[in-house]
């Protein structure tokens, strides 16, 4: 199948963010304050401190890595700041 | 399109499809619970296209062979376990699993390349899987499936099991759940406050909490409130393309935590068809009779049953679609299936950006606002969820 190209993606697309701890570089896209995307690539992953710290959590599930608190931290900061775009406006429908 | 309108109608969208894949995911399928195949009985097994034979010899050991005799074409399951072997009703060769042809009775020897295809199997924690790769490559040593710890812990109950065949759909249909949030409200009578998916590797991950929907309680039903569900956490992740272990938590308004392990898994039986399957542990809770536990699992299944036949009746009729149109508040779909393509590739083929860690977590600020008052609204017109799904018969829309 030839992958398609996100529609929401054409609208605004992801933009490069570098992670102020581990600078890590990844691509992140806020479609409003509560939502976030984040684009990890191989190099990102070895780099961050604290996926390298952090222990499975207990079950059969628990080795997925939820997500780096200094790298929200990061990108709540460049939204705030007008840094990272946020498409939160609402629908005029 | 003459032009002549002022206002800017957007052109109409046009689904499409490539049509289901040419070939099979690479990965660990499950083919249900061992024991259902240790009764040294051989069993038909449609799957991946083709006609499969799973049989257990005299050592207990579980085999799954290609089903067509390479003598004559007979089917061995329709043919007869002797010891370790299954003798094919035609000529009584018999086969190893290995694949090796072990034995003819009326010959004096086995001829060279008497040989048929044998899959790699792995029982695990009551479960039978099948290694599937186009490639005819063996699964590799990091592939595995994990450990489910409540398996065979007294403290848990055992599998209760549910096993359908799923007509006229890709399997595809199915993996796309996991990152459908909203219609774990509209199908499966979650009501999803929390949402977050993880793709990386060869796993993809759905972080879920969820409340309690209270127009699923008839009024005045039977049971106390502190039986109701006040609220479930779950963690469900796709280990390959086909196997997903859920561990999830129910709340109850008592205080009381219920964990349990439930298993989503299917195989596909041809491009359009697939079989489901589906499991549930749950922790007994202390001073529960094991009976009334293994009730409670099986409500609980009995529960997700009902999700599935509804996702089942929506599968049956609606269209395949590579270009689904996305909301904010949708999950990421087409991340899923840049992920799920790393399956249908072969090996070599894999891209970088089919592994690479992908998280999206969604904003449920509108969805449970909306949700919050289609459920006001039901309990108001006192109906409950399952009763505003069904339209009466002969209703049309
Ligand atoms: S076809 Fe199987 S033994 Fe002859
Ligand atoms: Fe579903
Ligand atoms: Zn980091």
């Amino acid at each position: 199948m030839s992958l398609r190209p996100d529609n929401r993606l054409l609208d605004a697309p992801m933009q490069p963010v570098t992670c102020d701890t581990c600078q890590g570089q990844v691509e992140v896209r806020k479609s409003s304050w509560e939502q976030t995307s984040i684009q990890w690539h191989d190099d990102a992953v070895e780099r961050c401190v604290e996926r390298r710290a952090a222990s499975p959590r207990p079950g059969p599930n628990g080795a997925t890595f939820q997500g780096c608190e200094a790298l929200r931290r990061t990108v709540a900061t460049l939204a705030v700041g007008g840094d990272l775009d946020v498409q939160s406006e609402e629908s005029d429908a | 399109m003459t032009g002549t309108e002022t206002t800017h109608e957007p052109e109409v969208r046009a689904i499409e499809s490539d049509g289901a894949p040419a070939r099979y995911a690479r990965g660990w399928h499950c083919l249900g619970l061992e024991k259902d195949f240790a009764d040294r009985e051989p069993h038909q097994v449609l799957a991946f296209g083709q006609k499969l034979v799973v049989f257990a010899g005299s050592d207990g050991v579980v085999h799954v062979l290609d089903a067509f005799c390479r003598h004559m074409g007979g089917d061995l399951s329709q043919g007869t376990v002797k010891g370790d072997e299954i003798a094919c009703p035609f000529h009584d060769w018999r086969w190893g699993g290995d694949g090796r042809c072990k034995q003819i009775p009326y010959a004096r020897r086995v001829p060279l390349r008497a040989r048929t295809a044998s899959w790699p199997t792995l029982v695990q924690d009551g479960m039978l899987f099948i290694w599937n790769d186009p490639e005819g490559k063996a699964p590799p040593a990091d592939v595995t499936i994990p450990r489910i710890p409540g398996v065979e812990d007294p403290e848990w109950t055992d599998w209760v099991w549910y096993t359908t065949v799923i007509e006229g759909a890709n399997c595809r249909e199915i993996v796309d759940n996991v990152v459908d949030m909203a219609h774990f409200f509209y199908v499966h009578y979650s009501f999803p406050t929390y949402f977050k998916n993880v793709f990386e590797g060869h796993t993809a991950t759905q972080f879920m909490n969820g409340v309690g929907r209270e127009d699923l309680v008839r009024p005045g039903s039977s049971g106390r409130k502190s039986q109701h569900a006040t609220g479930n956490s779950s963690v469900a992740t796709y280990h390959g393309p086909s196997f997903m272990i859920d561990d999830l938590v129910y709340h109850y308004a008592d205080g009381v935590d219920v964990p349990s392990t439930l298993i989503n898994c299917h195989y596909p039986i041809d491009g359009n068809s697939f079989v489901l399957q589906y499991g549930v542990i749950v922790k007994k809770l202390p001073g529960l009779a094991d009976e009334q536990a293994d009730a409670m699992a099986r409500k609980m299944g009995d529960f997700i049953r009902l999700g599935f036949e509804q996702d089942v009746e929506i599968w049956r009729t609606k269209a395949r679609i590579d270009n689904p149109l996305l909301c904010e508040e949708d999950g990421p779909v087409y991340q899923l299936r840049r992920w799920y393509e790393q399956f249908y590739v072969d090996a070599a083929e894999v891209q970088p950006e089919m592994t690479e860690r992908f998280e999206f977590e969604i904003d449920t600020t509108r969805p449970t606002e909306a949700w919050k008052r289609e459920v006001e609204e039901n309990i108001a017109a006192g109906r409950t969820a399952l009763s505003a799904a069904r339209k009466p018969a002969g209703q049309h829309a």
